[in-house]
């Protein structure tokens, strides 16, 4: 039985009940209800309760009989001859629900609908009512949405110049060029290579001596060559950091809660632990299912050490960086959470919006509101764990920590005191500060854990959770191929994440593995094959090359979801490896590259801004972040004043409060870090330009960086050359030479301070266009 | 879909620039095709083209200010505690305790039939700046300058002087060249602050243009070697942009050109004591620095005072906000008129929501949050002059003629500076989005002169 027939015959049970069900109503009835009700409902109700209304609130019809007594998501809106029972009135006299929203109708309007529904509701009406079709009916009906369709392992296709490819995914692009009359471009040069492979797979740009070296390599043997650097690079603890770093922009990873609304921004000082966990899973390749599946319901997966319970109790940590709007006055706040739960499962990992469904089916895509709370019974069974929020009850209630078994006792430094700055809201005198539940130092964890008594959600009306519907069996989106959830079933006495993880980790989940090597390809490129990689719905791009996606998605379901094999596969490739330089001709065929003709140039992300600065200023330090300068605080960032701190470390571990980012990184589109970011933002704007002119951390790394020069050499030509090699990793033609040497010269004789010249040519190189773009 | 948009503002000459261009050509069906809005949006006559908005926060008691309400009948009952007159041809009835304000009576458009949400101020400040309550949503300011660019490439389209936190400049999803430029965040002394990063002095001006001709040198050289990269091209303008603002702006905001006179009839530097609730601001710094960037083509500038919430003294703080604003505000209105300004350019006073009144001789003077009915003040933009829209009940206490929502009156500016409101749309995260919300907001057409 299909869904419609189903409703058909909920339907026809219900109409014989009203009892009014195929009798013409009395004819006074109709006048009345023409005069006094017909006008009312017209004027104030058919905007959002008629077939042909935008969107039908609550699935609820006013503009027919049938509609109004079979009701909506709240049921039959009225019961005839029975006013006080009638949902209608219930509304209209504003109890528990209200309606119009705007305000209430006089009490004499309301008055005429108990005297039409006691007269039991005529209502010559009869045309059909059109009920909002559900959309599970729907999509099985049109099957049209591309991204749902099972993945497929496409053939190889023909191309005319079969020597080109270097990887089979080469075939895909090359077919398409050539399908559009075009050749792609040449292969990039070594030392645009090099660059290129060291930015992309460790964020760090190649010191004069390894570009040096890679380019005596690759004139003896190319493919060898660029072998031999890639595992290098794969091998790296920078590689983990670099792409740690992408899954932390989609784990809306942050080291604080971020506004509330009422403008309290509690900090989460053991966030830090789930950093390091990403980046330690990049480096150690953890396949991506089981990254997944330990960020999911790592806590109850079975552990054979302390240090892998741990690790697996950290990688909750996923689900516990909501960024909560406040609990005063909130009484949302539990759903809020739930909310942003399906939201980095759904948009993070499989690319689909189904946050609308909260309050109504999705309006495009295939997410009926019954999805979202089936999804929802996992979360509302999970108990979510983010601390103490600076003590702070107004923003959110203290929850308990995991704490870890493994991980060393770390004690504040001397003096130190653990919770500062709690102040109360109304008198803002310091509070009395709580005890902290465990002993000082102990090593604490942000994540989840399943309730004692996991339980079914029941439907939200309208997103609101006093307004309760029918509890939903636990379960996953039902658009997907039944034989996706056959085999799966939630343990009543569980959660369901596990099992959750489980359905999204399934080989044959057709978004999983799309979406992600879609992100993966999206670093690698600059755009992904689809251009909007949170969204693979009826509102996102479309793929440009779809065979090419599921290619690589079979692919890296294939190879156990191995990260490093997958990038690996790519960057090898004939494709990766071409030139960003585009002819007059190429750029008018294709101005957006979407064929991939060639390379798309980049500009540096913030945080590979800062790390490559300092690297040229030659003051980068390369050991890994310990802890987080917050480790130790529970405050409110909104009362503290500045807590960053100048560091000389990468970027990856500077202090990632939300609402108070890293002054070194806030001007090249940091992200809010609150919600999923595929692909972050990409201003040109002149803030940028005051940054690179007047921060203090760019004129201390130019000064620092021209204490090198000045130290290693003697004479001006060679110092120019030096720090052309130091900071754009080539030798300065003779032509820049001058000009560099010019510069130097002028303001020596301006400022008279040789420190100053080499400073302001130091931070001239440091604020290029050649350095800050990667061809 | 936003795409096409997106891409042209990564790529257009600064983006800034560009959609100025695109605003001051009327061009609004570029923007409404590339948001999918395509024809059915009119394109409307802009009446104003830039909002200063003077920004009360904590929710000024409108009954002691623009809201009269006079004792009727036998029975003391909650009111106006101060004395009112009426001013000006108009008549409009205002406090003793804004006498200078008084005089530009005939300017105002005052709205009294003003209701919001919720009486929770942080809520209602962010639904008042953003739409939204509870989360953070690009800022009324942000929506503009997507809108319609700047009309000043040296300067941001958008500045906030003395905000309280990013999430009311903040452009949230819009692209983030939309974002609020702030001047004296977190209760940095506003006589001191600035752009930040706008200036160091680690070298002079001279031997930075030096080093910028150096730097665009070799950008031009790397450029020619990538022809046709609009990214690079653009980002050579922006250097010169943000030279240009280091040049400009520091300028803009140095009042030392300022005659002493004018410095006296905006009161810089005075009002530099709190009293009760109402904080130093230097308010007349921020209203001159107003008046500045209005006239250097700035689109939406927000100055920012309070708190009005005076709840236990209601009298002596009430006062003390008022004389801090009063002058200041007066000194702006005079000069925006002088110089032809105020024709297009649209001044909003208000705050988050009101208070309920006073009862005379009842020895109270403590008052609460009234979020049911308060005012609002227009002047210039396209506005009436001298009007007054809506009313509240005999006590204050709520709105009940001409009621406007912050949804209302988001939309009535938008359509002040030529933006169809409600069809002003951002696609993010699965849905378009708005500033005037999934409601929608009613244009007052009533307040168009």
């Amino acid at each position: 039985m299909t869904f419609r027939t189903l409703c058909l015959l909920i339907l026809a049970v219900a109409i014989p009940a009203t009892s009014i069900r195929a009798e013409s109503p009395p004819a006074d009835g109709v006048a009345f209800f023409e005069n006094r009700i017909r006008p009312v409902l017209v004027k104030h109700c058919y905007e959002c309760h008629a077939a042909d209304s935008e969107e039908v609130g609550g699935k609820l019809l006013l503009d027919s009989r049938d509609g109004i007594l079979s009701g909506g998501e709240s049921g039959p809106a009225l019961v005839a001859k029975n006013p006080d029972d009638s949902l209608i009135l219930q509304a209209l006299r504003w109890e528990d629900l209200q309606m119009p929203p705007d305000e209430p109708l006089p009490e004499q309007v309301v008055n005429d609908f108990v005297t039409w529904i006691k007269l039991g509701a005529p209502d010559p009406r009869t045309h059909e009512a059109t009920p909002t079709s559900d959309p599970v009916t729907k999509e099985k009906a049109e099957p049209s949405l591309w991204s749902l369709q099972p993945r497929t392992k496409p053939p190889l296709p023909d191309v005319k110049d079969a020597d080109w490819s270097r990887d089979p995914l080469d075939r895909f692009v090359l077919s398409k060029i050539e399908a559009a009359g075009l050749k792609p471009t040449d292969d990039a040069d070594s030392r645009t290579l090099v660059r290129r492979l060291h930015y992309d797979l460790t964020g760090l740009l190649p010191s004069i001596d390894e570009v040096e070296q890679f380019v005596d390599a690759h004139s003896r043997n190319r493919e060898q060559a660029v072998e031999q650097l890639v595992d290098a690079l794969l091998a790296r603890p920078q590689f983990g950091e670099r792409w740690g770093r992408h899954w932390l922009d989609v784990a809306r990873y942050g080291e604080s809660n971020g506004n509330d609304g009422l403008g309290r921004n509690p900090t989460f000082p053991h966030a830090w632990r789930y950093r390091d966990y990403v980046i330690a899973s990049f480096n150690a390749d953890v396949g991506f299912d089981r990254f997944l599946t330990e960020q999911i319901a790592g806590d109850l997966l079975p552990h054979d050490s302390p240090e892998q319970r741990d690790r697996q109790l950290i990688a909750t940590g996923f689900l516990a960086m909501t960024a909560k709007p406040a609990k005063a006055m909130n009484t949302n706040f539990e759903m809020d959470v739930v909310a942003d739960q399906i939201d980095v499962v759904s948009r993070g990992i499989i690319g689909l919006s189904v946050a609308c469904a909260r309050c109504h089916d999705h309006k495009f895509d295939p997410i009926p509101t019954r999805d979202y709370y089936a999804l929802a019974g996992i979360f509302t069974s999970t108990e979510t764990m983010w601390g103490t929020a600076a003590n702070e009850g107004l923003t959110a209630p203290v929850t308990d920590l995991h704490v870890l078994k493994a991980a060393p006792n770390v004690l504040p430094p001397e003096g130190f005191v653990e919770t500062v700055l709690v102040l109360e809201s109304n008198t803002g005198k310091p509070k009395a500060i709580p005890k902290p539940k465990w002993p000082l130092g102990t090593p604490l964890s942000m994540g989840v854990r399943d309730r004692e008594k996991p339980a079914d959600c029941k439907i939200n009306i309208k997103g609101d959770a006093k307004k309760l519907g029918d509890a939903v069996p636990r379960g996953f989106l039902s658009v997907f191929p039944d034989q996706l959830t056959e085999s799966i079933e939630i343990d009543g006495k569980q959660s369901g994440r596990l099992q959750l993880a489980q359905w999204l980790t399934s080989p044959d989940h057709p978004l999983t593995a799309r979406v992600f090597v879609n992100r993966v390809w999206l670093h690698l490129f600059g755009n992904g094959i689809v251009g909007t990689p949170d969204d693979f719905g009826v509102y996102g791009e479309r793929p440009t090359h779809p065979q090419l996606l599921d290619h690589l998605a079979t692919r890296f379901v294939a190879e156990n979801w191995s990260i490093k094999q997958l990038i690996r596969s790519i960057v090898l490739s004939r494709t990766y490896q071409l030139s960003s330089d585009a002819t007059e001709e190429r750029l008018k065929a294709d101005s957006a590259n979407e064929l991939l003709a060639r390379h798309n140039r980049r500009r540096m992300d913030a945080e590979s801004i800062r790390d490559n600065m300092l690297k040229a200023s030659g003051h980068l330090d390369l050991q890994p972040g310990d802890g987080s300068i917050i480790r130790h605080r529970d405050i409110l960032v909104n009362l503290a004043g500045s807590l960053h701190q100048p560091s000389d470390q990468r970027s990856v571990y500077l202090c990632y409060l939300r609402s108070s980012p890293p002054p070194e990184l806030a001007a090249f589109d940091l992200p809010e870090f609150t919600s999923v970011t595929g692909n972050r933002d990409l201003s040109t704007i002149p803030g940028q330009a005051l940054h690179l002119y007047n921060s203090p951390f760019v004129i201390e790394q130019a000064e620092r960086f021209s204490r090198l020069i000045q130290s290693q050499n003697d004479t001006d030509e060679s110092r120019v050359r030096l720090a052309f090699r130091q900071a754009l990793n080539r030798d300065p033609d003779q032509n820049e030479v001058a000009q560099a040497a010019e510069l130097v010269r002028l303001t020596k004789a301006d400022l008279k301070s040789e420190d100053k010249a080499w400073a302001s040519l130091c931070q001239a190189l440091l604020v290029t266009n050649e350095f800050r773009y990667i061809d | 879909m936003n795409y096409s948009r997106r891409h042209m503002l990564q790529t257009a000459s600064c983006g800034f620039g560009y959609l100025a261009l695109q605003a001051l050509c009327g061009d609004t069906q570029v923007m409404a095709a590339s948001e999918g809005l395509a024809t059915q949006s009119p394109v409307i006559p802009a009446r104003a083209k830039r909002v200063i908005f003077l920004c009360m926060s904590g929710g000024p008691a409108q009954l002691d200010t623009f809201d009269y309400k006079p004792q009727t009948g036998n029975k003391k009952h909650p009111g106006s505690v101060f004395r009112f007159r009426q001013h000006g041809d108009s008549g409009l009835w205002i406090s003793e305790l804004l006498p200078k304000t008084a005089r530009h009576a005939d300017k105002l458009c005052v709205i009294n039939g003003m209701y919001a949400d919720t009486g929770i101020h942080a809520q209602s400040f962010l639904q008042l700046h953003t739409g939204d309550r509870l989360r953070e949503r690009p800022s009324l300011g942000a929506w503009i300058t997507y809108g319609l660019g700047t009309e000043n490439q040296n300067l941001p389209g958008f500045i906030s002087l003395n905000t309280s936190k990013s999430s009311i400049y903040s452009s949230a999803f819009l692209p983030s060249i939309y974002n609020g430029t702030p001047i004296g965040v977190n209760g940095e002394d506003m006589s001191q602050a600035t752009i930040s990063n706008v200036s160091s002095d680690h070298l002079p001006l001279a031997s930075r243009r030096q080093q910028l001709n150096f730097v665009q040198q070799l950008n031009r050289e790397h450029l020619a070697q990538r022809s046709g990269d609009q990214q690079l091209e653009s980002v050579i303008q922006s250097m010169e942009l943000g030279f240009r603002m280091q040049a400009e702006a520091p300028g803009l905001l140095d009042l030392n050109t300022e005659t002493q006179a004018t410095l006296e009839r905006y009161e810089v530097g005075q009002h530099n004591e709190s009293t009760g609730t109402c904080r130093k601001s230097d308010f007349g710094r921020q209203c001159l620095l107003a008046r500045r960037f209005a006239e250097a083509g700035v689109r939406f500038i927000e100055v920012n005072h309070g708190s009005w919430d005076q709840h236990k003294n209601h009298r002596r703080d009430l006062q003390a906000n008022c004389e801090a604003t009063d002058g200041p505000i007066a000194a702006l209105l005079e000069d925006l008129d002088q110089r032809g300004l105020l024709e297009d350019t649209l001044v909003v006073w208000g705050g988050e929501f009101g208070r309920p009144g006073l009862t005379p001789e009842d020895g109270k003077d403590e008052t609460g949050h009234n979020s049911n009915g308060f005012t609002f003040w227009m002047a210039g933009g396209g506005v009436k002059a001298g009007h007054v829209h809506g009313k509240t009940d005999g006590t204050g206490a709520r709105a009940v003629e001409g009621k406007v929502h912050f949804r209302d009156l988001h939309a009535t500016m938008l359509h002040l500076l030529g933006l169809p409101a409600n069809d002003l749309k951002f696609w993010h995260a699965g849905r378009d989005h708005r500033l005037t919300g999934p409601e929608g907001g009613n244009v007052v057409h009533d307040l168009f002169a």
